[in-house]
């Protein structure tokens, strides 16, 4: 899987690489395995982040993102295999002050202000920002005299976040961090987080949102049961599902044989149009244009969601993307794109 | 470990609830009870001990009822992926216990001494106050106890039901020499008549009750060993 790494991201990774030859990984798991009851709910996970990488957690719920980072924060210990944060076991990393992190299901603390939360927990790490500039960073300079439990969802959820980042950690760790938030509060958030991101920190969140994956991480780990299933940037798992979309007008032609067409994986039709889910969208245009059926044609590269929806579990039986069909426990993109 | 107990502090203290029904009601309580009815000068020191124990009882237990808040709201869990060790939060919240009973003491003792016209040495004013404030630590185990190991509901309902059973079973609303013997004998091993024991004692001149050290020492324990069980029962789901 490093191997993987090394290969696929010629920029930022590989940059990070030679830092991680240097130093150790912010995180390393090694064929971690954590269940619940019958439940296996991270199932033999692999894992390098080299410090400075900024990594997205894609899957669905329940699919094992929480209980990966339960394992990370050091929450939860690993029925086997082993979590290491900066070489050290979690717990030690926690108490040396190298991670923050804003949990999922944490609501707001009653009865403190902006300000004394903040500072209360900035107090607890050896060389934490100051309170003024976590505030800053987080976007809620103005919140600080107001009490955390009369703050809407938004403003709660960047005080989280100013709680996460006020140690100033090497790494900082988001579970779920812009669930229940508008557009206009996430947007804002992420550009927080990327602030603080680029000031070299290791920043690793979770999501289920696909565009949030795409947009501000430089590496996508897929997590599908338990297991990781796909590693790379957007673009590579945009390419490894392969082709695109190739749509075009029927103008009242028979749709037979279509799905027989050069490339074509999938067909649909929608009123008159009929949209060609294909492998090899140019064999398929020029196909189509043999039958001069390119009325409105238009050819759509695929979106991250097929690359998700392909490379997730349900439709991973239906699906021939080789990713999928690897049975071993990480499937890196660049071998199959 | 300062800055814990200083944040926690506050946040109790900014409590209406506390303020009311941990320091308010044992004042209003103590007030009524002994101005209602027939003066006797003894009731009020009597009652004054009683109501004192009676409020820091109940600020005590809150410290459980505030844990089990902070472990529903992920307030806990957020403090565990902070440089903070589990020991370092346990023993400042029990810290904060015992100060949050102060306010309580002292309202209830000043409102002895100021409305009610009590009148003892400064001493036993101060030895009074001291000994209801060390003796306070078993329930503030209590309550931790029920905190880690009950949701926040039933933490609540719990603790004011060991709050009002131990204190009227333990005579701190009305003097045990009004009980039926048996409730007199059954009274004689609960922690809060063992604990107002030592406040008037103090009160009546003598030093307290070695019968009454003895006791609560054993509820220390036994309280102790109960805070410990569920705080590691806990410590699996924090």
């Amino acid at each position: 899987m490093t191997q993987g790494t090394g290969k696929q991201t010629a920029g930022t990774t590989a940059g990070a690489q030679t830092a991680a030859a240097q130093t150790d990984p912010a995180v390393r798991f090694t064929a971690a395995v954590k269940s619940f009851g019958a439940v296996r709910a991270v199932d033999g996970i692999d894992l390098d982040i080299a410090p400075g990488e900024t990594v997205a957690l894609l899957g669905r719920n329940g699919a094992g993102k929480s209980t990966t980072i339960s394992l990370l924060l050091g929450l939860n210990e690993p029925d086997e295999g082993t979590v290491r944060l900066f070489g050290a076991p979690p717990e030690l990393s926690v108490r040396a002050g190298r991670v923050g992190a804003m949990l999922q299901e944490a609501r707001a603390v009653p009865r403190v202000t902006v300000r004394e939360l903040v500072a209360f927990v900035a107090g607890r790490y050896p060389a934490p920002l100051p309170v003024s500039e976590a505030l800053r960073l987080a976007g809620i300079t103005e919140l600080a005299g107001r009490r955390v439990d009369r703050l809407s969802g938004g403003q709660t959820q960047r005080v989280r976040f100013a709680v996460a980042l006020a140690g100033n950690p090497s790494l900082i760790v988001l579970d779920e961090p812009t669930a229940a938030l508008d557009v206009e509060a996430r947007q804002a958030f992420w550009a927080s987080m990327r602030v603080f991101a680029r000031r070299g920190h290791t920043v690793l969140f979770s999501t289920h949102h696909l565009e949030e994956a795409d947009a501000y991480a430089d590496r996508i780990l897929v997590i599908d049961r338990g297991r990781i299933v796909a590693d790379g940037t957007g673009e590579q798992l945009k390419r490894s599902v392969g082709g695109g979309l190739v749509a075009f007008d029927l103008a009242g032609r028979d749709t037979t044989g279509l799905d027989l067409l050069p490339g074509v994986r999938s067909l649909e039709v929608r009123g008159d149009r009929a949209r060609l889910r294909t492998d090899d969208p140019d064999a398929t245009v020029i196909a189509l244009a043999g039958l001069g059926a390119i009325r409105g044609l238009e050819v759509a590269p695929a979106s991250l969601d097929d690359a998700f929806l392909a490379l997730t579990s349900t439709s991973a039986s239906t699906s021939t993307s080789p990713s999928t069909s690897t049975s071993s426990s990480t499937s890196s993109v660049t071998e199959v794109a | 470990m300062l800055d814990y107990l200083r944040l926690e502090v506050r946040r109790t203290l900014r409590d209406a609830g506390f303020v009311i029904g941990g320091i308010g009601m044992p004042v209003l309580m103590y007030l009524l009870f002994t101005n209602l009815g027939a003066d006797d000068g003894g009731w009020k020191t009597g009652s004054m001990i009683g109501m004192a124990g009676y409020g820091a009882v109940g600020c005590a237990l809150n410290t459980g009822g505030g844990v089990a808040e902070d472990r529903a709201i992920g307030w806990l869990r957020q403090l565990r992926v902070t440089p903070m060790t589990p020991r370092q939060v346990v023993v400042g919240r029990t810290l904060t216990g015992s100060v949050t009973v102060l306010p309580a003491i002292v309202v209830v003792l000043a409102a002895g001494g100021l409305v009610n016209g009590v009148r003892m040495a400064a001493w036993q004013w101060a030895t009074v106050a001291l000994l209801l404030w060390l003796g306070s630590v078993p329930f503030t185990l209590l309550g931790l106890g029920n905190g880690y190991r009950l949701t926040g509901q039933t933490t609540g309902v719990t603790n004011m039901a060991c709050n009002l059973g131990l204190a009227v079973l333990g005579g701190l609303w009305f003097p045990v020499t009004l009980f039926p013997d048996w409730l007199r004998t059954l009274s004689a091993y609960t922690p809060t008549y063992r604990f107002a024991q030592l406040g008037t004692g103090v009160a009546e001149g003598h030093a307290p009750a070695l019968g009454a050290i003895l006791v609560l020492t054993l509820w220390l324990l036994a309280f102790g060993s109960y805070a410990v069980l569920s705080y590691r029962r806990s410590g699996r789901t924090v």
